[in-house]
């Protein structure tokens, strides 16, 4: 898939790059809103990521600009403003999602395998994981044709796990992407073990978990 | 005490002061122009006596007798020549007694001496002064007259005082009692003639604009100086995010990312907690949503179940389900409650309790009491906890300061009244006061 990193913050946009690249993903970057504009004329993209802080224009004048040539592609709008105003209108112009600054490079990737699904119609949602399986549409951890009950928190913690599978997660990335960005002012991320302890419990009874890893002193892991 | 009392004490008592000295003096003053009075007139007396005397001759008086003396019918005047030494030279006017048929009266009496066909002659013109029948009527007259004059001028000094002191009132009015912080409206000049005033109120409104001013610096500051470090915290972050993913890398290496990942995890927390709370200031969000208290604190407890388990808190919900928060940023009071509700995990103690209340006061206010059984705050702490990085309960090591921060932005936000109070080791209690009312 091709993406679009419309950032004028050079650093910012190569640890994207480099993040997506890995993930197979083909990255153009554009540093201002006229580069912007003329990689958006050249080339049609599959996401189009945007910064609203350009130094030489407004991020949404490109939103507007690039809906004409890329009607299909997927827009993300990252922005340090995370102003209701700019939400609400960057939401009206048809972006699919709104990323705050800062923001983890997993979570934007996530936000992107969301949209993917939505978007292309990618229905691979069912995922073989050892004897288990999970559909992440559907919410539903399955042990051959018996579902196992698992917590909102649990199940969001284990798919997300999933979604980047073969990835060590911090239990800061976890956390965060459980509880939200909201601002907390103490780390909720101890208590992300207990709800890993939890989840191997429940799983447990039926089958083994060996592939759901700890990996010491960093977070979790599910095997590839 | 007032300017404009004491203004007026002291005008009431300067002329309370003046009409006693008058009242005092009056009967002196009376008395020495009726002596004026009474000289005038018998000099004139004299010297129609004397004309006499020159043109008739001294004998129309004496008619051959060596003295003269006649009074009028009620002794109040007479009149005397009579023989002197020849050495005797008088001309005064004296106050003395005369012995008149048998009655003893009080005369002025003029006694001048004068020489005719070479003899020596003393003329005495008496006017009794015992019936001083003026005096009285024109002391009570003057006394009246005075008090009239007085109650005058002081009702014209009153009204006056007014007049010139009003500018005054109006500027501590306008300036000082009725202005809320930040002073909101560009403040009008309060008009006045009085350059004293003038140069108050000038004074106040250019002090007023610079603390406007400075305020607003310093919310802009903070906002602007977040705002700015959100690009460098992300750049650090995914950074740190790709590192750890890098083929090869040391399990020391990992952990020494992962605990440099916490540091700017910390950062970035503080960063935008001071973000929203300029957020809040600048008055960026919208307040025009209905929240049902109980739904929300349900959702909370949902959200913050792990940590009440954690340290076996039970938590009390007694809130009517038809209770309603109406035009507030459900956001913003989400923040609100969850930050209290953290607060009172946090400083909890193991199988604890937390009780949230909410009841329609008796002027018909909602009100919500969040109460935990936790450790407490120190009663010399209490005033503190809702400044910016201010930690008490520092044995606990958690949090930045600006979680109770947040609580205070919000609440007066939504005008939101927040007290607090604390037993050491008993717990503590927050209370919100909604200043709209209930359904």
């Amino acid at each position: 898939m091709k993406v679009l990193i419309v950032e004028d913050e050079k650093t910012l946009a190569y640890e994207m790059e480099e993040f997506l690249k890995k993930n197979f993903y083909h990255c153009d970057l554009a540093h201002s809103f006229d580069h912007g504009v003329q990689q958006l004329a050249l080339n049609q993209y599959d996401f189009i990521l945007i910064d609203l802080g350009l130094p030489d224009g407004d991020g949404l004048g490109i939103l507007k600009n690039a809906k004409k040539n890329n009607p299909d592609a997927a827009y993300i709008i990252i922005t340090a403003r995370t102003n209701l105003k700019d939400r609400i209108s960057g939401l009206d112009l048809g972006a699919d999602d709104y990323l705050a600054k800062p923001f983890y490079l997993l979570e934007l990737h996530s936000r992107m395998q969301a949209i993917a699904r939505r978007k292309f119609n990618i229905t691979e949602s069912l995922i073989e994981l050892g004897e288990f399986g999970v559909d992440i549409q559907k919410r539903i951890v399955s042990f051959k044709d018996e579902q196992i009950e698992l917590s909102r928190k649990e199940f969001d913690l284990l798919s997300y796990l999933l979604l980047h599978k073969g990835r060590v997660l911090t239990r800061i990335q976890l956390s965060e992407h459980i509880w939200g960005t909201f601002v907390n002012d103490d780390y909720d991320s101890n208590y992300i073990d207990a709800h890993i302890k939890n989840i191997r419990r429940k799983l447990n009874a039926f089958a083994a978990t060996d592939w759901l890893e700890t990996v010491r002193g960093v977070g979790y892991r599910i095997k590839k | 005490m007032k300017l404009s009392s004491k203004l007026t004490l002291f005008i009431a008592g300067s002329k309370l002061v003046t009409v006693l000295l008058f009242i005092l003096v009056l009967p002196y003053l009376v008395k020495e122009i009726a002596n004026q009075h009474t000289n005038f007139t018998l000099r004139q007396q004299q010297k129609k006596v004397m004309a006499i005397v020159h043109k008739n001759g001294l004998d129309d008086y004496l008619q051959g007798e060596s003295s003269y003396g006649s009074y009028t019918l009620l002794k109040e005047e007479f009149i005397a020549f009579s023989p002197s030494a020849a050495n005797v030279q008088i001309d005064t006017i004296k106050d003395s007694q005369r012995l008149i048929e048998g009655d003893t009266l009080n005369y002025r009496i003029l006694s001048a001496t004068f020489k005719y066909a070479d003899k020596n002659y003393l003329l005495e013109i008496g006017k009794n002064t015992s019936i001083s029948q003026y005096h009285k009527p024109l002391q009570r007259f003057a006394l009246y007259g005075l008090i009239t004059l007085i109650a005058m001028t002081m009702l014209i000094d009153l009204i006056f005082i007014r007049i010139i002191i009003q500018p005054l009132s109006s500027i501590i009015k306008t300036k000082l009692v009725n202005n809320d912080f930040p002073f909101r409206a560009e403040q009008l000049p309060v008009p006045t003639s009085t350059s004293d005033f003038k140069y108050l109120d000038d004074s106040l409104r250019l002090l007023m604009t610079q603390i406007n001013d400075a305020f607003y610096k310093e919310r802009e500051f903070t906002s602007n100086a977040s705002h700015e470090l959100m690009t460098p915290i992300t750049i650090l972050q995914n950074k740190m995010e790709n590192l750890l993913d890098e083929e090869g890398l040391s399990d020391e290496s990992a952990i020494a990312i992962v605990e440099m990942m916490k540091t700017v995890d910390r950062l970035k927390k503080i960063t935008s907690s001071l973000l929203l709370i300029s957020r809040i200031e600048n008055e960026q969000y919208i307040r025009k949503e209905h929240v049902i208290p109980l739904q929300l604190f349900e959702e909370i407890i949902e959200e913050i179940k792990h940590r009440l388990e954690d340290k076996n808190i039970s938590i009390k919900l007694n809130i009517a389900g038809d209770m309603e928060f109406q035009h507030v940023n459900r956001d913003l009071i989400y923040q609100l409650f969850f930050n209290l509700i953290h607060n009172a995990i946090k400083f909890n103690r193991q199988d604890g309790q937390i009780t949230i209340t909410g009841v329609t006061t008796a002027d018909g206010c909602f009100q919500v009491q969040v109460s935990d059984t936790g450790i407490g705050i120190p009663k010399e702490d209490l005033p503190f906890i809702f400044n910016r990085f201010t930690k008490t309960n520092l044995s606990s090591q958690v949090g930045y300061g600006l979680g109770l921060a947040i609580v205070k932005s919000i609440a007066a936000y939504h005008a939101i009244k927040i007290a607090v109070e604390s037993d050491i080791g008993e717990g503590t209690t927050f209370t919100l006061i909604f200043k709209f009312k209930t359904k």
